[in-house]
């Protein structure tokens, strides 16, 4: 893989001089038509990609332009410049954290280039020129080009410009190629591509609070005035000083538009200096994978299970149980999984109270998410799924194994479930809707776990390990969102008998009845699919662990 | 014994043969697989006896893993019977499964588990009692080396001790046949040692061992008796010494098998280690 284990000693030197290496005309020649054939052979792996790569690089030229032409249709806009300023700070931001999501392109994986006989110079060069080409590249291109213009109206300004758009564009790209070369070890260790998994949720997260930061602002009176404050922070740092230069140049500052073109050329300059330093030590230094560990080192989890384990009911109910709570906790996917249901069934009421000013009703979301949780039980195994099929003999083993899967999920999901009903109904003093609400969410959690016990049987789809993106295996997306819209529909269904009773019991004294209903309702459809589920999954073993191994 | 396999006499020459006694460990008739256009088992026959250590061997695509995967369940066969000790495996999942090991190959373990967890897992699952559980994990994992790495994550184990938690994990139960898909692929020789004195004190014991590879001098000197697979059919099978018959050695002999010759064109490459 990488140069592992070979000693940092420069290469022997023949009797006829010292090899030099290619030089760096030649090697950034190289390595321009290699990004290039990495971008078509892409598309040619399947109809489906290249649709995707010529879609996805013509919407980014799309956006670009349009943006471009947005940034110029604020020329003369008071806060025009300042939206410059805050969006480039925002697209380098982004160019910070592409390695972790997009992956990183084969160009830079120094891991594949340590064998060759390349000095880093070259090799710096021609990264930062093949990190050059390709939809992302012209995509910042245009809207810098767009932030630079807004500001610029003199010639000096347009002087400055000229300068300022290439070296953001180049800043950018150096610091996405140097964060990614600090971090390729940790983008090739496990604990990295765990952290890459779990960062998914990050962004969801970051991007529900960016969309509420934004609309606020956008409130106060629907301009850009907001955006002042930030650019006068911002405008301080690389890359956007280059961006503030232009408006420091057509401001007739001179010396500020130097200062802040300089302070950008500067942080290009200690970025490339850190990258070709990481650089040197990735390809010469040994990493941790020709390193052995002291023997007995790693954590020590302790001989004898945790106090969990104990309370945990014995036999394979526990054992299950036990596992998929350990899974919860120390698999990304999984983890994912389960912060994000449990996350969700506790905001998403929340949100849409504040937004339309609901009911109790609300908290059936939180029944709602987690029910998804019992959806594709055995796609999380992947092709672990094996060691579960290698000890099920039976449908009652079967039936043992879903069951114990679906009381972990009732373990962590009822309190929380009861509490949201509880919260939504002190948040709106709607203590009459409290007993029939929390009737219909138990019985909706039941409907969901059994429907999401039967598609687990039925539908079986594999989610990879890898991605923090990809959550179905190619090919099997349409099987994910059949079962999840049908198994919705099939669970709405299903409620419906207790639905018509808490409609019909809504603030009557008898209301009180819709609870041991709901639940009774619920454990009796959970009581049902775990059966017939359980009669499928033993009978189609090797299906499902085929149908989960994918990808 | 080990000697004694490695010159592939027979383990008790003179006494009747013990599968004339025993009924075979496996018996396949007639199994069939296809995937899509690709046929990779066509009407396989075979009889592995009991209580020896069987080599299936062939080249890479030749159906080893497929066939293993028919064998212990984990892949439905479209035609065919496949019993193991006398039990259907399809028909009578239960008794099969406990009598049993397998260590697949490309199939993952509970890899966010720690080693010891893994076996507590499995050990739980498969129903044994708590205390002799955890008397033979404690002893599987001293045997195989794994004592120091039993906290540590399975996901963190290099391909040897990901091999050799597998097979601990197939062991637990006592099976009366192990079944071991490339149980020495990318193992380390020192795991690899450590692998085959537990498969050896195992079929002392009077269990079978059958197991898939395609290195001819593990097999060779590991197996007394050998089935070669090439092309999805059984080309030979016996006893090692009889599939070698007048060949050099049982590499020679498979390779005679399954039709490869060296490639003629190699002898062009004239320019290798010339002046440079």
């Amino acid at each position: 893989m990488s140069a592992t284990g070979l000693p940092p000693a420069p290469a022997p030197a023949p009797p006829t001089g010292r090899i030099t290496g290619p030089s760096v005309a030649a090697t950034t020649a190289v390595f321009v038509r290699l990004k290039l054939s990495l971008l078509r052979n892409g598309t040619r792996q399947s109809t489906g990609r290249s649709a995707a790569f010529v879609g996805s690089t013509v919407l980014a030229a799309l956006v670009g332009a349009l943006g471009l032409l947005g940034l110029v249709a604020l020329r003369g806009d008071e806060y025009g410049p300042d939206t410059g300023v805050v969006l480039v700070a925002m697209l380098a931001l982004g160019w910070a954290f592409l390695p972790l999501f997009v992956g990183v392109d084969e160009t830079l994986d120094p891991g594949r280039l340590a064998m060759l006989p390349l000095r880093p110079s070259p090799l710096l060069v021609a990264q930062l020129a093949s990190g050059l080409v390709g939809s992302g590249p012209l995509f910042t291109l245009l809207l810098v080009v767009g932030a630079v213009l807004v500001a610029a109206h003199g010639v000096a300004a347009a002087l400055v410009a000229v300068v300022a758009a290439p070296l953001v564009l180049v800043f950018c790209v150096t610091l996405t190629r140097a964060l990614a070369t600090a971090n390729a070890r940790l983008l090739t260790s496990r604990r990295g591509r765990d952290l890459a998994v779990l960062s998914g949720l990050l962004v969801a997260f970051g991007l529900q609070g960016l969309n509420l930061a934004l609309s606020r602002m956008a409130d106060e009176d629907g301009g850009l005035a907001p955006m002042r404050p930030l650019a006068d922070v911002l405008g301080w740092l690389p890359p956007a000083s280059a961006v503030r230069a232009v408006r420091l140049a057509d401001e007739g500052s001179a010396f500020g538009a130097v200062l802040a073109l300089a302070t950008t050329a500067g942080g290009l300059a200690l970025l490339l200096w850190w990258w070709r330093r990481t650089l040197t030590t990735l390809l010469t230094a040994p990493d941790a994978s020709s390193l052995q560990p002291p023997a007995g080192a790693g954590p020590d989890r302790g001989r004898h299970e945790g106090g969990l384990a104990g309370l945990l009911p014995t036999g394979r109910t526990g054992t299950v149980m036990l596992r998929v709570l350990r899974y919860a906790w120390r698999d990304p996917k999984a983890k994912m999984g389960w912060a994000t249901s449990l996350g969700m069934a506790m905001l998403l009421p929340l949100v849409l109270t504040v937004q339309d000013g609901g009911s109790v009703y609300t908290a059936c979301w939180a029944a709602g998410m987690l029910g998804l949780l019992m959806y594709n039980q055995f796609g999380g195994d992947y092709s672990g799924f094996w060691l579960v099929a290698a000890t099920i003999g039976s449908p009652r083993d079967a039936f043992v194994e879903l069951r114990a899967r679906m009381l972990v999920i009732c373990l962590l999901g009822l309190p929380l479930m009861v509490a949201v009903v509880l919260g939504t109904a002190a948040l709106f003093d709607d203590w009459e809707s409290l007993p029939t609400g929390l009737g219909l969410t138990l019985a909706m959690l039941g409907a969901l776990l059994a429907v999401g016990a039967m598609t687990s049987a039925w539908l079986p789809y594999s989610i990879p390990q890898e991605g923090a993106m990809k959550n179905v295996a190619p090919g099997q997306s349409g099987l994910a969102w059949g079962s999840l819209l049908g198994g919705t529909l099939v669970g709405a269904v299903l409620v419906a008998p207790v639905g018509a009773l808490a409609l019909f019991l809504h603030g009557e004294p008898a209301g009180w009845l819709v609870v041991p209903v709901g639940a009774v309702w619920g454990a009796a459809l959970c009581w049902g699919a775990l059966r017939l589920a359980a009669r499928r999954t033993a009978d189609a073993l090797p299906e499902i662990l085929a149908a989960v191994s994918k990808g | 014994m080990a000697e004694n396999r490695g010159t592939g006499i027979p383990p008790i020459p003179g006494e009747p043969e013990p599968e004339g006694e025993r009924p075979p460990a496996v018996r396949v008739r007639g199994l069939w697989k296809t995937f899509g256009e690709q046929v990779a088992v066509s009407g396989i026959d075979l009889d592995l006896p009991t209580g020896r250590f069987v080599g299936l061997v062939g080249p890479n695509g030749a159906g080893k893993t497929t066939t293993l995967s028919m064998v212990t369940g984990l892949l439905r066969p479209d035609s065919g019977t496949v019993e193991v000790v006398g039990r259907d495996v399809w028909r009578d999942p239960v008794d099969v499964k406990a009598r049993i090991g397998v260590l697949p190959e490309g199939l993952r373990l509970f890899e966010r588990l720690s080693g010891r967890e893994l076996l507590t897992y499995m050990g739980r699952m498969r129903d044994l009692d708590p205390d002799e559980l955890e008397s033979r994990t404690e002893q599987l994992l001293d045997v195989l080396d794994l004592s120091g790495a039993q906290h540590k994550l399975v996901v963190d184990y290099s391909t040897g001790m990901r091999k050799k938690i597998g097979l601990a994990a197939a062991l637990l139960h006592n099976p009366e046949v192990l079944f071991l898909d490339e149980p020495f692929e990318g193992v380390d020789p020192v795991s690899a040692q450590a692998i085959r004195g537990v498969l050896e004190r195992y079929t002392d014991s009077g269990a079978t061992v059958v197991f898939s590879s395609h290195v001819m001098e593990l097999v060779e000197s590991l197996c007394d008796w050998v089935a070669v697979l090439a092309a999805g059919r059984i080309r030979a099978h016996g006893p090692t010494a009889e599939v070698r018959g007048e060949a050099e050695s049982l590499h020679h002999a498979f390779l005679e098998l399954v039709g490869a010759r060296g490639n003629p064109d190699g002898a062009r490459l004239d320019w290798l280690g010339g002046a440079r």
